[in-house]
């Protein structure tokens, strides 16, 4: 969500950038943040979902923070952005780094393994998953 | 902002069978987390549930379709394929990767996402996934992206799958396919709503007894590329028939070994079902572990029988969106977890890897570089005027199809070629688990055996023995009838000195012939091949053989 927000940040800057003088977006600096039209975020459930443990204490003091951070953000949704072309990625360079398919077998494979917390040669140790709830 | 986000999606929104690969962007109220893989517990599904469907499932082991059992309904399938490319090495590092490899051997800091370590791209995926996306007709994204899907389970090391969410790199495609003749045949054509790139993970293994599981990361960051369809599939069939020409259509490309047992091609499969004529779609039901194209078969019309039952005892209700997988040793489709909503991958871009950028030109090389596919070599084998029987088979696998050809390029007949290729040839590579590639003929000696037989220089018999040396020892047709004197015997004065000398060697069959044993023709007839060493022309031989005795009892 926040990355989401993050691209068409990057975008609207740079139609901000290219913008003709004329037009002034008067209303991006605002100082105060504006009340979003987006949902306000359900800190449990993000946490659940990037299994990070919070105490209710932490939630009531995350929750207004984040919700903060989504709203400065979400000043954007303001901007016209009927005539500026989608991007999809913040960077400018086209050059897409491809790698040659030719194999190399990676010299430290022990080194790696040690590190293994739980390691039942040959195969690494979990606890027992089958679904994730 | 959101405007932006759904501009790039606004080609998906036909998608009907998304499987979870879109999440709403709001945050919303999610629970749990679909795990894609088979090996769930599968709830206990009450017998007397278990007998009725049975009941009804009993009529479709049969071969007959469907359709005629349903009753005003119609099913809807849509099929999910992930094929594992056949690189050298893996997506985003250099570790080769072999089907069976002792565990935790082609790993690296990259596969294993140790911190720090970043993924870069192998051109061959993309080359791979260009050249599938052309021969299944679609447009491809001049630029495209990857994304984070992201969820833990022990199998995916960095806690999300680079995937290829919104911006796949190929949309709006179709795949031609023939269906088999003993089914009644039929072109059928269904459409292709994407292709994209993604990896692997790696391999869980749950232990029988005990709290933990075993993880093997040899697989994971292989590279994959999903195929969705849409759900255009109406039957067990059909679907099965897709997937075989995916099949057919990886293997003829080289981007893949197409294996389902190995697991280089795996399919999911939607199935819903709703009154014929309603637009809206029926509660569909995604079904797992299937390991065959019959089990696919099996596997959708049991649920379609299941489904309909329900439907026809007034409990539509009971069906609900949820994943089922396919026993095969029951024959039926098993509750895995029921799942609450939608699974929440929360993908953003992965800010990682860079656009994937293909050009025009790099299009084109591609294309020129792609083989004549199969429905393009089917449609020119009909026309050559062979049975549908025939183009199926010869157009199955590409070494067979090339065989035939260069085997009609050195003057052989289509029809004789065919005969020869799908008859002596084909049982004995069966028997001898051979491919065409990997037996001595060639086609050149192939069609030189044909026009020799044409040209009555040896007789079919001779042609068999002539094709068993050459499929096993080599050489060429010439060498082997001067070396073991095959020609064929013609000379009429030279086949009656035979047929009398059998006839007087054999007086008693002579007279029971006389007598009225007219069978006996057929003793006489393999006497004389015996003397000739099979070199006797049949028809001749049976001709003056016939003379012979009915001139005789006269």
């Amino acid at each position: 969500m926040v990355s989401v927000v993050a691209r068409a940040g990057a975008a609207a800057l740079r139609s901000f950038e290219n913008r003709k003088p004329v037009l002034l977006r008067r209303r991006l600096f605002a100082s105060a943040p504006r009340c979003s039209s987006l949902q306000p975020p359900d800190v449990p459930l993000l946490a659940d979902a990037a299994r990070i443990s919070l105490s209710e204490k932490e939630v009531e003091d995350f929750a207004p923070k984040i919700r903060q951070v989504i709203d400065w953000f979400g000043q954007l949704q303001a901007v016209d952005l009927v005539s500026v072309q989608p991007s999809f990625r913040a960077d400018t360079e086209l050059n897409a780094d491809l790698r040659e398919d030719s194999p190399e077998t990676f010299q430290n494979r022990e080194a790696m393994l040690a590190e293994v917390p739980n390691y039942d040669s040959p195969y690494i140790k979990v606890p027992k998953v089958i679904n994730k709830e | 902002m959101a405007s932006i986000f759904f501009q790039g999606i606004r080609s998906n929104q036909l998608i009907v069978y998304p499987l979870a690969h879109f999440s709403r962007i709001q945050t919303a109220v999610y629970c749990t987390l679909q795990r894609p893989q088979g090996q769930a517990r599968p709830q206990e599904v009450s017998f007397q549930e278990q007998r009725k469907v049975q009941q009804t499932s009993s009529q479709t082991t049969t071969r007959k379709p469907l359709e005629q059992n349903m009753q005003g309904y119609e099913a809807i399938i849509g099929i999910e394929t992930h094929v594992q490319l056949s690189t050298v090495t893996k997506a985003f590092c250099s570790c080769p990767y072999f089907y069976g490899s002792p565990p935790n051997t082609t790993i690296c800091p990259v596969c294993m996402g140790l911190p720090g370590t970043l993924p870069v791209l192998n051109s061959k995926v993309v080359d791979f996934a260009v050249k599938l996306a052309l021969a299944l007709n679609c447009e491809l994204s001049v630029t495209s992206k990857f994304d984070r899907k992201q969820y833990f389970y022990p199998d995916l090391p960095k806690g999300y799958q680079i995937s290829q969410f919104d911006i796949p790199i190929a949309t709006k495609g179709f795949i031609d396919l023939d269906l088999p003749v003993e089914f009644g045949g039929g072109h059928k054509r269904f459409g292709i709503t994407r292709v994209h790139m993604e990896e692997d993970a790696g391999k869980l293994l749950h232990s029988d007894s005990g709290s933990y599981s075993h993880v093997d990361l040899n697989r994971a960051g292989v590279p994959l590329l999903e195929i969705v369809s849409e759900p255009d599939m109406r039957s067990g069939l059909e679907a099965a028939e897709y997937a075989a020409e995916l099949q057919r259509l990886v293997r003829y490309l080289g981007v893949s070994n197409g294996n389902m047992q190995e697991g280089s091609l795996r399919c999911d499969v939607n199935v819903s079902i709703r009154p014929r004529g309603q637009l809206e779609l029926g509660t569909k039901v995604e079904i797992k572990n299937m390991n065959s194209f019959s089990a696919m078969n099996r596997a959708i019309d049991y649920e379609i029988s299941r489904q309909f039952l329900l439907h026809s005892q007034g409990q539509s209700d009971q069906i609900v969106q949820e994943t089922r997988l396919w026993e095969e040793g029951y024959q039926k489709t098993v509750t895995m977890r029921k799942k609450e909503g939608l699974a929440d991958y929360r993908y953003f871009p992965e800010p990682d890897l860079p656009e994937v950028v293909v050009t025009e030109d790099y299009i084109e090389n591609i294309r020129s570089s792609l083989p004549e596919l199969p429905e393009l070599k089917r449609r020119r084998y009909e026309k050559m005027g062979l049975s549908m029987q025939d183009v199926l088979f010869l157009a199955d696998d590409i070494s067979v199809a090339n065989f035939f050809d260069s085997t009609l390029e050195n003057g052989a007949e289509a029809k004789l070629a065919a005969n020869w290729i799908m008859g002596d040839i084909a049982a004995y590579l069966k028997n001898e688990h051979l491919s065409i590639d990997e037996v001595k003929l060639t086609p050149q000696e192939l069609a030189e055996l044909i026009s020799s037989i044409k040209g009555g220089i040896i007789s079919g018999k001779i042609g068999k023995e002539i094709l068993f040396e050459l499929i096993t020892k080599g050489g060429t047709v010439q060498k082997i009838i001067e070396e073991k004197d095959l020609v064929q015997i013609v000379d009429p004065g030279a086949i009656e000195a035979m047929v009398d000398k059998i006839l007087e060697e054999n007086p008693k069959q002579l007279q029971q012939y006389r007598g009225g044993k007219t069978k006996l023709q057929g003793f006489f007839a393999g006497q004389v091949m015996k003397e000739s060493k099979g070199k006797a022309n049949p028809t001749l031989l049976n001709k003056i053989l016939s003379e012979k005795l009915n001139a005789n009892s006269k």
